[in-house]
């Protein structure tokens, strides 16, 4: 029997399989809610499944603040990892890619394909660094819609995300009832707490701190990377939890330490890891223009919380996680509290899992049948 | 051992489905699966929001389409304003509140309405099993033993009635349902209704 083969029987499962990133640029200028603009709009993105006679079935997943448009499949037979979804995505899985045709795209003021403060300007023929406009989830949303209308679908039969792709489902809800057949929000809130603007902006402080920085006018080879290393470390650490981190390290050494500060604890280890290899992959300005996008969302402004939910008429999930302190379960809470005062048709559903914020990027089959069961109703 | 009786369990649907009115804001604590805000939503049209603490419940409320909460009754009373609700049901679940009074006057603050439903431990059945054996009632309603239930403060009908005296709650209706569950018992309730269902109001 060869592998394929054994997959077929193990599960009713399946993968999406070698999929390939898309390119949607339009060549009219794109305003952002601040007021500023950019001549031209990238998104990069991946479609799974295919859309229906009616383009009635699609779904529009949202990445996290440093995810990407890739969340399911791999880029070729050789390549072991795969999207950061795929558990989730795929023929058979809860995000059905039989029934679905799934689109995900990099987020607007990002810096794996799309707009962002690290693409090059085509008016200038230089890369934007600080020029590129102030960010907000509004925009990130905006541009997607210019996506959808690019590809022929008026009305998505479900924006799903997490974290930050929680709150631009939520914005999406908000700003394009009409759009919008009904949304999961997972692990996210209205606001940020002072605890997570706290957090956020001392990872800025790293990077701005950092000389490499140069006020945003870094170049390729040479920019912030200490910075981006520790703001990554400590962002990190605000994706698990206590408990979480305890059975996963524990206070266990390694042996190769030798100087007093030499890596010693598993812990140091796997954090200096998931800096040093950030740095490769993502773009500082991009960090700080979505931090700050983040930091300044706040679905209680203008006026409040119950007066901003009251556009919303799509059906809606939001799920929390009990060890997340990032976004606590009381934060998703009060979403739904909001919702169901103005009279929506709103869940909330709380699961208890010891990732922390991550929670919604780990398998869990509870997750998945409460996806299943809101997606199919 | 006892299996749950499904009949038993939607005892005071039809009930609490007559002072419904049509397209009302109702609010069921303690919603368990959603299949009497369903049954409400498929006869009333009502808008139905259900609360339950556990994530099993939520699932199936989830897949019936039932708008649901998972979480603490008395905290996501607290949430909305006054009479944000036409009706708020504690359907078999004031029993089980940690503050039975706090949660219901919070019922009463939200609700314009409020339907109370549950088993009358006067009932005589349920005196002569107390005094005949000595032991914990154990049946189709409680099918578990003691150390497996959830913390119970099981009471009477007088027992409730002079609570809403001595509260001025206004009993607006009240049904009293044999020991079938089923049966309407008009006369000497505490002592011949298994179950009794309240409609009030502040």
């Amino acid at each position: 029997m060869n592998d394929s083969e054994q997959a077929v029987t193990i599960s009713a499962e399946g993968e999406v399989g070698i999929v390939e990133a898309q390119d949607f640029v339009a060549r009219t200028r794109f305003e952002f809610e601040s007021g500023g603009s950019i001549p031209e709009l990238r998104l990069r993105y991946e479609t799974y499944g295919y859309l229906n006679a009616a383009r009635n079935n699609a779904i529009l997943i949202c990445h996290a603040l440093t995810g990407d448009h890739h969340c399911a499949g791999v880029y070729s037979m050789e390549e072991r990892k795969q999207g950061w979804w795929n558990f989730m995505v795929g023929p058979g899985k809860p995000i059905n890619t039989s029934e679905y045709f799934v689109i995900c795209s990099n987020a607007l003021g990002g810096c794996q394909g799309s707009s962002g403060p690290g693409s090059i300007n085509p008016e200038t023929g230089q890369p934007y660094h600080l020029d590129f406009p102030k960010l907000t989830v509004r925009d990130m949303v905006r541009a997607q819609v210019l996506l959808l209308d690019a590809l022929g679908i008026e009305r998505v039969h479900a924006v799903v995300g997490g974290s930050m792709g929680g709150m631009q489902t939520l914005q999406w809800a908000i700003d394009y009832p009409e759009r919008v057949g009904r949304y999961i929000a997972l692990a996210c809130g209205a606001r940020h707490t002072a605890q997570a603007i706290a957090f956020n902006d001392t990872g800025r402080q790293a990077i701005i701190t950092d000389p490499g920085w140069q006020q945003g006018n870094y170049t390729a080879d040479a920019g912030p990377v200490q910075g981006m290393a520790v703001a990554r470390m400590m962002a990190h650490i605000t994706y698990l939890s206590d408990v979480g981190m305890e059975s996963k390290f524990g206070r266990r050494r390694r042996s190769s330490a030798k100087e007093h500060f030499d890596v010693e604890f598993e812990v140091e280890s796997y954090l200096r890891y998931q800096g040093q290899s950030f740095v490769t992959r993502f773009d500082a300005n991009s960090y700080l223009y979505l931090t700050k996008a983040l930091d300044r969302f706040d679905l209680h402004s203008p006026e409040s919380l119950d007066a901003t939910l009251s556009a919303v008429t799509a059906p809606g999930l939001v799920v929390g996680f009990t060890s997340d302190w990032l976004y606590p379960p009381q934060g998703n809470r009060e979403l739904v509290e909001a919702l169901l005062r103005v009279g929506k048709d709103a869940s909330y559903a709380e699961l208890e899992m010891d990732y922390g914020h991550d929670s919604f990027l780990v398998r869990a089959p509870k997750l998945y049948q409460l996806m299943r069961n809101f997606l199919q109703r | 051992m006892y299996s749950k009786n499904a009949k038993k369990r939607q005892a005071d649907f039809q009930v609490i489905a007559q002072w419904v009115g049509e397209g009302e804001r109702v609010l069921d604590l303690g919603c368990g699966r959603g299949v009497l805000l369903e049954y409400l939503k498929q006869t009333k049209g009502v808008y139905g929001v259900g609360v339950d603490i556990d994530f099993d419940r939520i699932l199936s409320c989830v897949k019936r389409a039932v708008p649901v909460y998972q979480g603490d009754a008395h905290e996501i009373l607290a949430s909305f304003q006054e009479n944000a609700f036409d009706r708020v049901i504690f359907s078999r679940t004031v029993e089980q509140f940690e503050d039975p009074d706090a949660t219901l006057r919070e019922g009463l603050r939200v609700g314009k309405r409020v339907t109370v439903g549950f088993v009358n431990h006067a009932y005589w059945k349920n005196r002569v099993h107390t005094a005949v054996r000595g032991r914990r009632i154990q049946n189709e309603v409680y099918p578990q033993p003691w150390y497996a239930s959830l913390p119970a403060n099981p009471f009477s009908v007088v027992e409730f009635e002079d609570y809403c005296r001595e509260k001025n709650i206004h009993i607006r209706n009240k049904v009293y349902l044999a020991g079938d569950w089923r049966n309407e018992r008009k006369c000497l309730p505490n002592l011949l209704a298994g179950y009794a269902i309240y409609d009030l109001s502040k």
